[in-house]
């Protein structure tokens, strides 16, 4: 008895000091839920190639993988939205985009679910401060001639998420550019000073941004396209909503490409740019990069390299961009000249 | 005769044979063990309430920069704002810059924090003491244990449950049931007056509340009643009051300081509750519900919602604007357990003047 106790702790040192001989790098990745389904999905692949890197990953929210990269908790810190100047001019970090992502506006009156209404910037700002309160206003009216009469006489439920978050972000982006009175009240933010509604509702995550539009007759609400085939599902419509060229379009793959096509040339050394409310005729106005928050200076060159790794395989067509990860959560791949800034901003990682 | 001097009549006093007996097996007569154990207890006493004092000295230093650039704001203001993140430009108050727009008011908070919790108790005070005198007196004694457990199996049951099933079921349901038929039909009255809503809002915060602090109340209650009404309940009926009569004008007096504390100790735990509250208030920002069915919003509920994007504020003002509202919340709790206090003292007196 005694015996063999002994031995299982002499095998138990053993192996204790073999894992620290080929001591594995970690790595944490933390932030955005909507990034999360795809980070899981990359991770498991990746670790089974290289074994010597361990990667823990969390769904947290942006602000909080934003802020441990900054005290590097996180190697990666995953967010739907880019630092802002001020958090620049404390912190430099790269902001890396792995992919692009859009946003679909979703609504749930009761025999129009079925059909793709029309929606503008100038109505969804109407809506959301209360301008806007029954379903056959005439402004809603105007933009669907063919539903016109099948629109209810019913007071419309805002639904905006209560948490912080990427998509209340690209979401006010969109009003922002194309209101001018909304760009100069409550503008653009991860979390924004919602103007006063009485039958608004605030709902937690994209989860409870579902549930409540599902749960809500005559609800309206904005819900990343992640949860595409959730609000499907959930027998929900969506809208098409009114370009910069002032075309009405669906979310698919032509017309996200077309906006990204259209924005990429533009994309700074820092990568830092919204895609919100592109020129094109054929571009869905609410699209967006998400981004690694990642600090260029690691702890040591070891987490330095592995990340470096980690990462340039992430934006690779062989690798993390490959259709079988990113049509899972509906996600588009960067465009080559992307990739190509991306790489040399990951290079910048010691 | 005091709720204290019966507890000093029937309490274990130090010349009992037992205790002595049990201290002298464990040698606690013995001087350095007396020295040992009173050592721990006063320590133990000393850091428990010195925690308390600590977390509030915490919170009011990091707080510190809010508190002067937000001024009375924080009381009196409905909106809150965190400021332009990505605009440019600051704006200073009293020496502390934040974002451009920012201003913190948490008045739309403190009332949703007092609304939730008042409607709350309302709901379940008179629920709780029925349901005590039921357990005490109404229900047969062979199933009173069952009875009993199933109760404080509901004092167990994690918040975020009860929250989940106020997602899915409750706030639907009054969404569009309850809700739309009590505006239309009793819409005259105030609390009823006015759009519907979602069903997320102060009627659904509070049941779900209301349903979190019956149990704790009902503990409290049956075992107050247990140990003090039962003789006077059976005098009452031996008198020929009804079983109505001698609930409400026998028992319910003999256990008021009881019920008090309870109302108490469920007030606290109504005004603090988090996420359940969270996921059916509707977290209403900038507006107050104007009937009971429309969103709301809590100190707790908004201290959480807010703090992820608060840590993206650059100038940090929107995380000690948040860290201002756990002080005001601290600073409710502290003040109505005061209150408590004073209460059950002056009942006290007012018992022993008869």
């Amino acid at each position: 008895m005694r015996k063999s106790l002994i031995t299982a702790v002499a095998m138990g040192l053993v192996l204790a000091t073999a894992s620290t001989a080929f001591a594995a790098t970690r790595m944490l990745e933390t932030g955005s839920t909507l990034l999360y389904p795809l980070v899981n999905l990359w991770v498991a692949t990746y670790q089974k190639e290289h074994r010597n890197v361990q990667i823990t990953t969390q769904g947290t929210g942006s602000g909080t993988g934003i802020s441990e990269a900054i005290a590097g908790v996180a190697q990666i810190g995953a967010s739907d939205a880019y630092m802002s100047n001020g958090q620049m001019k404390q912190h430099r970090m790269l902001n890396i985009p792995l992919a692009i992502s859009a946003q679909q506006i979703n609504y749930n009156i009761p025999g129009l679910n079925n059909v793709h209404l029309n929606l503008s910037g100038p109505v969804l700002a109407g809506i959301y401060s209360g301008r806007i309160t029954y379903w056959n206003d005439n402004a809603i009216k105007a933009l669907n001639r063919a539903y016109a009469s099948r629109l209810p006489h019913k007071v419309i439920i805002p639904i905006h998420r209560s948490d912080g978050s990427g998509d209340t972000f690209i979401f006010s982006q969109y009003l922002s550019f194309s209101t001018p009175s909304w760009k100069n009240g409550p503008a653009y933010g991860t979390t924004i000073s919602w103007p006063t509604v009485q039958t608004a509702v605030g709902a937690n995550g994209n989860p409870g941004m579902l549930q409540t539009c599902k749960a809500t007759p005559y609800s309206i609400a904005y819900i990343g396209v992640s949860f595409l085939n959730e609000t499907n599902k959930a027998g929900l419509g969506y809208a098409r909503l009114k370009n910069r060229a002032g075309r009405f379009v669906l979310p698919t793959t032509q017309t996200v490409n077309a906006a990204a096509a259209t924005l990429v040339s533009r994309t700074p050394r820092d990568e830092r740019i919204s895609l919100v409310f592109a020129p094109g005729a054929n571009s869905y106005p609410i699209i967006n990069y998400e981004y690694a928050i990642v600090n260029p200076k690691q702890a040591n060159p070891a987490t330095a390299k592995e990340l470096r790794e980690f990462l340039n395989w992430a934006i690779d067509g062989n690798g993390g961009q490959k259709p079988y990860y990113l049509d899972q959560v509906h996600f588009r791949p960067l465009p080559a000249s992307i990739v190509k800034l991306s790489r040399s901003q990951i290079a910048s990682i010691s | 005769m005091t709720s204290i001097e019966r507890g000093r009549r029937s309490g274990v006093s130090p010349e009992d044979p037992l205790v002595k007996g049990l201290a002298r097996a464990w040698g606690l007569q013995r001087p350095w063990a007396q020295l040992i154990f009173k050592l721990g207890t006063g320590t133990t006493a000393v850091l428990s309430a010195l925690v308390v004092v600590l977390i509030c000295v915490f919170l009011t230093v990091f707080a510190w920069p809010a508190i002067r650039f937000n001024g009375w704001n924080i009381l009196t203001g409905t909106i809150w704002n965190i400021g332009n993140q990505y605009g440019s430009g600051s704006i200073t108050h009293n020496g502390y810059s934040a974002e451009p727009g920012a201003q913190f008011g948490g008045l739309v908070f403190i009332f949703g924090t007092l609304a939730t919790a008042t409607v709350a108790m309302i709901a379940a005070v008179p629920l709780a003491f029925l349901v005590s005198v039921a357990l005490v007196y109404r229900v047969p004694a062979r199933i009173r244990p069952l009875a009993n457990a199933l109760v404080e199996l509901m004092a167990g049951v994690p918040s975020v449950v009860y929250g989940l099933w106020g997602m899915v079921v409750l706030v639907p349901w009054i969404g569009t049931k309850l809700a739309p038929a009590a505006t239309a039909h009793l819409g005259f009255l105030p609390i009823f007056h006015g759009d519907a809503g979602s069903g997320n809002g102060l009627l659904a915060a509070s049941t779900i509340i209301a349903l979190m602090v019956i149990p704790i109340m009902v503990a409290t209650i049956r075992d107050v009643i247990n140990a003090q009404a039962t003789s006077v309940y059976e005098a009452s009926m031996a008198l020929g009051s009804t079983s109505w009569q001698a609930v409400t004008r026998a028992v319910l007096p003999s256990v008021r300081n009881g019920m008090i504390a309870a109302i108490m100790v469920a007030f606290g735990r109504a005004l603090g509750e988090t996420m359940a509250v969270l996921m059916v208030c509707g977290a209403a920002i900038n507006t107050y519900p104007q009937n009971i069915f429309q969103s709301v919003n809590t100190l707790a509920a908004v201290i959480v919602s807010q703090l992820e994007s608060a840590l993206t504020d650059s100038s940090g003002m929107a995380q000690r604007s948040l860290a201002e509202l756990a002080v005001v919340l601290f600073a409710i709790t502290v003040v109505l357990n005061m209150l408590a206090r004073g209460i059950l003292r002056g009942a006290d007196r007012s018992q022993e003047a008869q």
